[in-house]
């Protein structure tokens, strides 16, 4: 073995070895914390913090934030990136930056924009008022916030995806005869269907553990207009330790499920995803 | 007359992409769009394609104008450089395609289109590798996925965008002798875009050489190559030597060294132009060019010479017959067989 062989050895140890001490003290220490204090007053106590009927409306509602946001930045997501990615026209570059927007405002900042928007004092406040239809403090506003703080995640995978694959398979689809609808759905769509996925997956993610959005728009009325991540707020606010992680622990699950999952996607999407014929 | 173009023009922004491009392509016939990158020629084929359009200017087809005709209007087999094969779908699902997206009441049965994709890849011959993926092919097997898919739909024209660029130069060869047979046999009539005049030369009925938007001359492989119109003709369709020369009283003239070539009339500075093969080394008298050997190297059995030439940063390169090569270091004089003049390209040149 060389010298400098061995220096750059040592110089591998130290840095491998300090990104794990990293992972370990940041990442990996607060979640066995989380399950620790979800599981310290007996398995009875999680079960029963978890089925207490606040956190079942809090589950019930998150899921339901989610199964309206994800679907509809799914349609989003690949509406823009197709048209980013398939198409030139003016004003391109500002709809890109647009799409980031979500990732460089505050999600407080998203918050007070509905409010400002829809609130009571809002702009349209009064008109909304005047038909009887609540969103901020009610169930749509939180599904607006959530929308506005996930609708990066899907378009962000996709777009360099379509990007690499040009558009010369669109092109041999549409000289063979393919419509629009076939040429996506035949062609675009399967090429892009892991890098899909994996999209979904974060945003689902984002969608069911965003806090600070939500929070501003939420009003936080128990059993009404409390997603996951607000309860878990509540529970720890109140003392209620054991119950607070508990909660805190179902969003590590889904965290460490969508984190499983991410890697097999990789792994697929290594496999399959990548190139172009 | 089956296809013809008039005045075709298309800009991408301040770039003018062609200007005025006039072209006729017989029925049956191999064509090629010879030109070096940025010449036009790619998006020339795009717009007979349907795939890009112009701004000025008219495609006919049967004398019918179908310039604003879609690409699937115009039922144009299109072979892309990349292939550009569904990755997704078996080598039979990809040149079936264009078969099963056809609408409902025009669509063979399945049946059908498994038998028309199994006749074209017997075409092809791929017959028995209809049920792997492209990425189990070879780069020529998949060109050849690639056409069998565009001739799914019985296209009037078959285009091919730079057809052996993405391959390696042996499978290149042999895709090229047949690729020209396959089109003998279909005998459709079929334009091919590429950068590599050897390609043109050897498979083309007719070339038509590109550059800088315009087209340059079009001519049978044997026109293009021994009768150029201009300079980038000469030099582009072949190996090339070119000496900057006066020509005054009939005669052409290297500093002062006379040359025995015919000026055709030019009077002035020009470009002398000559092949590698169409030159000897003089023997004592003759008029030419006073070099010094720098290389002899065996070619194909011939030899090749490279010499240097005072006054030329080029160095002027020789095919002569082996016992007729000199040695290294040795001065000789050049003298072209067979040359053509053409008015200088750049003055300053000439007068060096």
């Amino acid at each position: 073995m060389t010298g400098a062989l061995a220096t750059s050895r040592t110089g591998r140890a130290a840095l491998m070895a300090l990104a794990f001490a990293f992972l370990g003290l940041f990442i990996v220490a607060p979640l066995v914390a989380v399950f620790a204090g979800a599981l310290s007053q007996g398995i009875a106590a999680y079960g029963g913090a978890l089925v207490e009927p606040d956190a079942l409306s809090a589950i019930k509602l998150t899921l339901l934030v989610a199964a309206i946001s994800v679907p509809l930045n799914v349609v989003f997501g690949l509406a823009a990136s197709w048209a980013i990615t398939k198409f030139d026209f003016p004003g391109k570059n500002l709809l890109i930056t647009l799409i980031d927007l979500p990732f460089s405002v505050s999600p407080v900042v998203a918050g007070l924009i509905y409010v400002l928007l829809f609130g009571a004092q809002g702009w349209l406040g009064p008109w909304l008022e005047a038909h009887d239809v609540q969103i901020i403090f009610a169930v749509p506003g939180i599904v607006l916030a959530t929308m506005f703080i996930t609708f990066p995640f899907v378009a962000r995978e996709l777009i360099p995806l379509m990007e690499e694959q040009g558009r010369d398979d669109e092109e041999a689809a549409i000289s063979l005869g393919a419509s629009g609808w076939q040429t996506f759905r035949k062609v675009t769509l399967p090429n892009v269907r892991w890098a899909l996925l994996y999209g979904v997956l974060l945003c689902n993610a984002r969608a069911m553990g965003e806090f600070g959005a939500v929070s501003v728009v939420s009003g936080h009325i128990r059993g009404k207009t409390n997603t996951m991540p607000l309860h878990v707020e509540i529970l720890y606010n109140e003392y209620s330790f054991a119950a607070a992680f508990a909660v805190a622990s179902l969003l590590a699950l889904l965290a460490l499920a969508t984190l499983a999952l991410k890697s097999i996607l990789e792994w697929r999407y290594g496999v399959h995803g990548k190139g172009h014929l | 007359m089956s296809l013809k173009l008039a005045n075709i023009a298309k800009r991408f922004g301040a770039f003018t992409a062609l200007h005025d491009i006039n072209l006729r392509a017989r029925p049956g016939e191999f064509l090629a769009l010879l030109g070096p990158s940025g010449s036009g020629k790619t998006t020339l084929l795009r717009i007979i394609a349907g795939l890009e359009f112009p701004e000025r200017g008219t495609v006919y087809y049967e004398g019918e104008d179908i310039t604003h005709l879609s690409v699937a209007e115009r039922r144009i087999g299109f072979v892309f450089q990349q292939y550009a094969l569904f990755k997704h779908m078996t080598v039979a699902e990809n040149v079936g395609f264009g078969l099963s997206v056809r609408p409902r009441r025009e669509r063979p049965s399945r049946r059908k289109i498994r038998r028309r994709a199994q006749e074209l890849l017997d075409l092809v011959q791929l017959g028995d590798l209809g049920k792997r993926l492209p990425a189990q092919l070879s780069g020529g097997q998949r060109q050849r996925v690639a056409l069998a898919r565009a001739l799914a739909v019985d296209p009037k024209l078959l285009l091919l965008d730079e057809p052996f660029g993405a391959l390696d130069a042996k499978v290149r060869k042999e895709l090229r002798h047949w690729l020209r047979e396959f089109h003998d046999r279909v005998g459709l009539t079929s334009i091919f875009v590429t950068h590599d005049q050897e390609e043109a030369l050897e498979v083309a009925d007719r070339v038509v050489v590109m550059s800088n938007g315009a087209i340059e001359q079009i001519g049978t492989p044997a026109e293009v190559y021994d009768n150029p119109v201009n300079a980038f003709v000469f030099d582009f369709v072949g190996e090339s030597n070119c000496v900057p020369v006066v020509a005054a009283d009939g005669r052409a003239t290297f500093r002062g060294a006379p040359l025995a070539v015919e000026t055709a009339g030019l009077r002035g500075a020009g470009d002398l132009y000559f092949r590698p093969h169409e030159a000897r080394i003089g023997v004592d008298g003759d008029a030419g060019l006073p070099a010094t050997v720098t290389l002899v190297r065996p070619r194909e059995g011939r030899a090749r010479v490279e010499a240097e030439v005072a006054g030329l940063s080029e160095l002027i390169e020789l095919d002569i017959a082996p016992d007729t090569a000199p040695s290294v270091g040795e001065t000789v004089t050049i003298v072209p067989t067979r040359a053509r003049l053409f008015p200088a390209r750049d003055p300053s040149e000439a007068a060096a």
